[in-house]
């Protein structure tokens, strides 16, 4: 088997577009929530969100589609990024492109016809050249491939909030396994419209504590109330070590573990024992042959949620007996959650963190809830100089998983 | 890891051949073709002449076992589910695998939120001028929505379902949406077991085309062809390593010898278009229960996606 290193990272994200603004702005605690700008939310419960503040420079096809489907823009970008870090500016049928996300948008004005819903007119309207009622999961890869080059495989995870970890976990074994040369993976994701923050509203998920602002999302914090949604792309180039190397390239990491599990428990509440997110953690650490203590960092799901932060520490307490050396990180803190392509972005922490030497801080943690001891980096970023760091990515409806990188110590 | 021999042990379907496994293989070995209806909500559009498969009525919930879990599913997630049940109990799965062991590799369709949910929300929110406005969307138009539709339209719900109804606990992916995607999950399965990742896999896909909406993005994208009939529809099957279903003395339908999923540079045959419909994600899984009841050794289709999906069966020993 081989050894699979990260040569390329793109992100665009509520708190800074390209690595070097992500990463500084984490680094500092800078929140990236705010009111929601994208439409009038004022009647909603839920008004705040962290949105992308600066439009991505797209090519016109691309531009076309993100101007009602803002994620696929936010792929592109990443993608463009990702590529050009680590040297390519083609795929080709030695690479797979795996890349996760939650759910189409439906933009409910476009069946509105004469002052009324009425799907007969939208239809013919639609088909006579009008707005198009869907945009599939998959319009992003198609784009992506017909910039750069049609990819050997084109896969699309919608596994909600674990989509785009498992798109890397899964992308890294078929490199590892030499099904593929190189990989292009990570996940994008926008719910920030009416029905997206509608629906996870109505779901109760939300927090509804405007008046926070930029601290409203505040995951282990004992006044948490809920998520805040966030919006993005982050995505990875994954190459052979040994190309890798030959090839001059710079490494950012190791990718070296992936677990998933299903909880099996219920659809929007986790199982409270933690038993899905101490399996996907224990996978990950099987699969990296390491032993839960030379896990100097964790990036934490951490939602905000009151179950899900719980449940969480609790996992993570079960699987790392030395927890209380562990520091974590909760970056929704300031991204808000960017569901499917959560996974990446905070893979893309991680990769930063171990770069840089700093963990960066959940600013919005004054008080720690009950049940949610761990070792949290609050108020300034931490530093480090650990060589093994873990990411959880807890879906909506029990999908699981966890990613371990290693720092790369410049050795084949 | 050693590669080991991969069967066939359990066998769902729910297609307008037939609404179980069983059913489906023995109209297509009497030769049945679907019938087909016209959409009354396309009446009267372009699209009124498309024709759609007919799934014939079923007890879901009697099937299910379970009245309380199908409010929250969608077509396509009540599909999946009943197609997965009927898979996993002719397998035995429960009974002889632990949850952790089972993993679970899905194919979904594109969305499909049902029209008459939703357009009450949209009536809720139209304002004095006849447009639609977010305010009151979120004055009467979200207060009135049913809020189990949000887990009608998450697209990994279904995939969520079967996972809690069936107590599978081990690895999953969920690929969407069309035919080389859901044939990639079933090649991901067949890997798993082979490779010891996990002790036996169920895998398909479900995905409800004919839905109005769907149907008009299909046409649109030169997807539906003229006489393509889509069909809602689903297909699970369970894999096991072969030595297992020995030790165990289980039913063993085929041997995979392989699962290939290849880009293809233009259209190409789809061997159940002119019999069960046009049914995207889960013609794959579809194709692969039909081989596995009928002892086919070969079996291909070309997806809308220019991909082809190709499986190898043997016999199991």
């Amino acid at each position: 088997m081989r050894r699979v290193v990260v040569t390329g990272f793109g992100v665009v994200s509520p708190v800074g577009c390209g690595r070097e603004a992500f990463w500084s702005a984490l680094a500092e605690g800078r929140s990236g929530i705010g009111p929601i700008t994208r439409f009038d939310c004022s009647a909603f419960d839920v008004r705040l969100a962290g949105e992308v503040k600066e439009a991505p420079d797209l090519p016109e096809p691309v531009a076309e589609v993100a101007a009602e489907d803002p994620k696929v823009g936010f792929a592109f970008a990443a993608v463009r990024e990702a590529l050009d870090a680590a040297g390519l500016n083609r795929l080709d049928s030695r690479t797979v492109l795996h890349l996760g996300t939650s759910l189409e948008i439906f933009d409910l004005s476009k069946v509105i016809c004469g002052g009324r819903p009425d799907f007969k007119a939208a239809v013919g309207r639609s088909l006579a050249g009008g707005p198009r009622l869907q945009f599939p999961l998959d319009t992003a890869a198609r784009l992506i491939a017909e910039e750069y080059g049609r990819p050997g495989e084109s896969l699309t995870n919608c596994s909600a909030c674990a989509a785009s970890a498992q798109a890397i976990g899964h992308s890294w074994r078929a490199v590892r396994d030499a099904r593929w040369e190189a990989a292009l993976c990570g996940g994008f994701d926008s719910m920030i419209n009416p029905l997206g923050v509608g629906g996870f509203q109505m779901l109760g998920a939300l927090t509804t504590d405007n008046d926070r602002g930029p601290q409203a999302c505040r995951p282990f914090d004992a006044a948490r109330r809920g998520a805040v949604l966030g919006e993005g792309a982050a995505v990875l180039v994954l190459e052979p070590l040994e190309k890798a190397r030959a090839e001059g390239k710079a490494v950012l990491a190791e990718v070296c573990g992936y677990g998933s599990s299903l909880d099996a428990f219920g659809l929007s509440a986790p199982d409270p024992d933690g038993d899905g997110a101490v399996r996907a953690m224990q996978g990950a650490l099987r699969e990296a042959g390491i032993s839960s203590e030379a896990v100097a960092h964790i990036n934490t799901h951490g939602t905000g949620t009151h179950l899900n932060d719980e449940v969480e520490a609790r996992a993570i307490r079960r699987v790392f007996p030395t927890w209380e050396r562990i520091p974590v990180a909760a970056t929704k803190s300031v991204t808000g959650h960017l569901i499917g392509a959560a996974g990446a972005v905070e893979a893309g922490a991680c990769l930063m963190t171990l770069n840089r030497g700093l963990i960066p801080p959940n600013p919005s943690l004054s008080k720690v809830a009950p049940g949610c001891e761990l070792m949290h980096v609050t108020g300034r970023a931490a530093r480090f100089d650990g060589e093994y760091v873990l990411s959880n990515s807890f879906g909506f409806g029990g999908q699981n998983a966890a990613l371990i990188f290693r720092r790369y110590d410049g050795r084949a | 890891m050693r590669n080991a021999d991969v069967v066939i042990t359990g066998v769902g379907m729910v297609t307008p051949l037939g609404t179980t496994a069983r059913d489906t293989a023995d109209a297509w070995r009497t030769g049945k073709v679907l019938a087909g209806r016209l959409l009354p909500e396309l009446a009267g559009t372009p699209m009124e002449d498309v024709s759609v498969g007919v799934l014939a009525e079923f007890d879901a919930a009697k099937r299910l076992g379970s009245r309380k879990a199908i409010k929250y599913m969608s077509e396509a997630a009540l599909l999946g589910c009943v197609a997965a049940h009927e898979a996993a109990l002719d397998a035995g799965l429960r009974r002889r695998f632990q949850p952790e062991e089972v993993g679970l590799f899905a194919g979904t369709g594109l969305a499909a939120a049902d029209v008459h949910q939703v357009l009450p929300l949209i009536q809720e929110s139209i304002d004095s001028n006849g447009r639609f406005s977010t305010r009151l969307l979120g004055e009467r138009g979200l207060p009135a929505t049913d809020p189990l539709l949000s887990f009608r339209i998450l697209a990994n719900m279904p995939a969520c379902l079967i996972s809690i109804q069936e107590g599978i606990k081990g690895p999953s992916y969920i690929f969407t949406p069309w035919e080389g995607q859901s044939g990639a999950a079933l090649r991901e399965a067949w890997q798993a077991v082979a490779s010891g990742e996990v002790s036996a896999a169920i895998a398909g896909a479900a995905d409800t085309p004919a839905h109005p909406a769907t149907l008009v993005y299909l046409r649109q994208s030169g997807v539906l062809g003229g006489h393509d009939v889509p069909s809602n529809a689903s297909a699970y099957l369970v894999l096991e390593r072969a030595e297992t279903a020995a030790r165990d003395s289980q039913r063993m339908y085929a041997r995979i010898e392989s699962v290939e999923v290849t880009p293809v540079d233009g259209a190409g045959p789809d061997p159940l278009r002119a019999r069960i419909g046009s049914a995207f994600a889960a013609a794959p899984a579809i194709l692969l229960a039909l081989a596995a009841q009928l002892s086919w050794r070969e079996a291909s289709l070309c997806g809308s996606d220019r991909c082809r999906i190709a499986f190898r069966l043997g016999e199991a020993a």
